[in-house]
């Protein structure tokens, strides 16, 4: 991870802010009772259209892929945990945002410990699949 | 002729290129592009100038030829290559259609291109065919991911990307090594995305231009 304060504390901004929205948009539009099943997807995609959307201010400051994949990843959990919830409980929107944002860093550790596995030098010689 | 849709394409992003990429994704890569054009020497081909956002972070005092297929892009990049400390000498060309002379350069660099080049594998090629045998690709690269769910998110953004920029999913490591590479680095800068690679021709190969023989055709 880039442990440059202002991109550590970019990437808490956008994340949390993606899962807030999220969250808040599911409060707001998911009734108990619906499908849970549906909603998990539509509030997943959601999640991720969310993010598609912030990505363009929020990568003018705080990069490009580093800020479009964990977003990404941020709305899609977010989305589908809050619109899941909402299936069961209602949500005031302030508490959907709150729940939004916290799973949306919760999203962020996991792409963080995940980029530390895979980050560094590959291979060295000629040989074997390398992905990408 | 040239490839007149890509030319277009970049054309019209040139006057808001630097607003999107020229401050966040700029500032967070340069230490990483620091370090790999540091490995500069020689007769040095720089692929995709662009608007010339690389520039400042080049080693001083080098003689660099630039191309690009854009000649927007390269009016923008004007400001930044006066600037440079060293000499940058911009052609506006289609790097499927260059006009140099076998062997002409020991070096190669590209800076986030193959993410935006028609057709990867062909231009790969293109840069064996002009670099010496012996010399060196080095790549600063944004590609697809092998891991789920990244690699369904950039399938899915490159539907929308490709419209107006670049792929998001390509397999540039793979394409290197279908087009006749020696690979000798791949560093994973984030996650298996933005990485850096390091490549060579391998030395005494004979000329086959459009690297004819080649094993696995990867998608491009």
């Amino acid at each position: 991870m880039d442990f440059r304060p202002f991109f550590i504390i970019g990437d808490l901004i956008s994340n949390g802010l993606v899962g807030a929205v999220v969250g808040l948009l599911c409060a707001l539009t998911v009734g108990v009772g619906w499908p849970m099943f549906v909603v998990m997807i539509l509030a997943m995609l959601l999640g991720m259209l969310v993010a598609l959307v912030l990505f363009f201010p929020l990568s003018i400051f705080f990069g490009a892929m580093e800020v479009m994949l964990p977003t990404m990843f941020s709305g899609m959990i977010s989305g589908m945990v809050v619109g899941m919830w909402c299936t069961m409980v209602a949500l005031s929107p302030g508490s959907g945002a709150f729940l939004g944002a916290i799973c949306a860093l919760a999203s962020l550790m996991i792409v963080w410990v995940l980029n530390k596995r895979l980050q560094g030098p590959q291979l060295c010689v000629d040989g074997g699949d390398h992905g990408g | 002729m040239g490839d007149e849709v890509t030319r277009a394409k970049w054309d019209k992003a040139a006057a808001h290129f630097d607003l999107m990429a020229g401050r966040g994704a700029e500032e967070r890569w340069k230490p990483f592009k620091r370090e790999l054009f540091s490995h500069m020497h020689g007769r040095i081909l720089f692929l995709a100038l662009g608007t010339g956002l690389d520039i400042p972070t080049f080693p001083p005092g080098m003689t660099i030829t630039a191309i690009d297929i854009s000649p927007k892009m390269l009016a923008q990049a004007r400001p930044r290559i006066e600037r440079y400390d060293g000499e940058i000498q911009a052609h506006v060309m289609d790097v499927h259609d260059m006009s140099f002379a076998d062997d002409s350069f020991d070096q190669i660099f590209t800076s986030c291109t193959f993410c935006s080049v028609p057709d990867p594998i062909g231009g790969l090629r293109a840069l064996r065919r002009v670099l010496r045998p012996g010399g060196e690709l080095y790549m600063f690269e944004h590609t697809g991911s092998a891991y789920y769910p990244f690699r369904i998110m950039m399938d899915m953004m490159t539907l929308l990307t490709r419209r107006v920029g670049p792929d998001m999913n390509r397999t540039t490591v793979a394409n290197v090594k279908a087009a006749g590479f020696e690979l000798r680095e791949v560093n994973n800068l984030f996650l298996d995305v933005v990485k850096t690679i390091k490549a060579i021709k391998p030395a005494g190969e004979r000329k086959t231009l459009g690297g004819a023989g080649m094993e696995g055709e990867p998608r491009p």
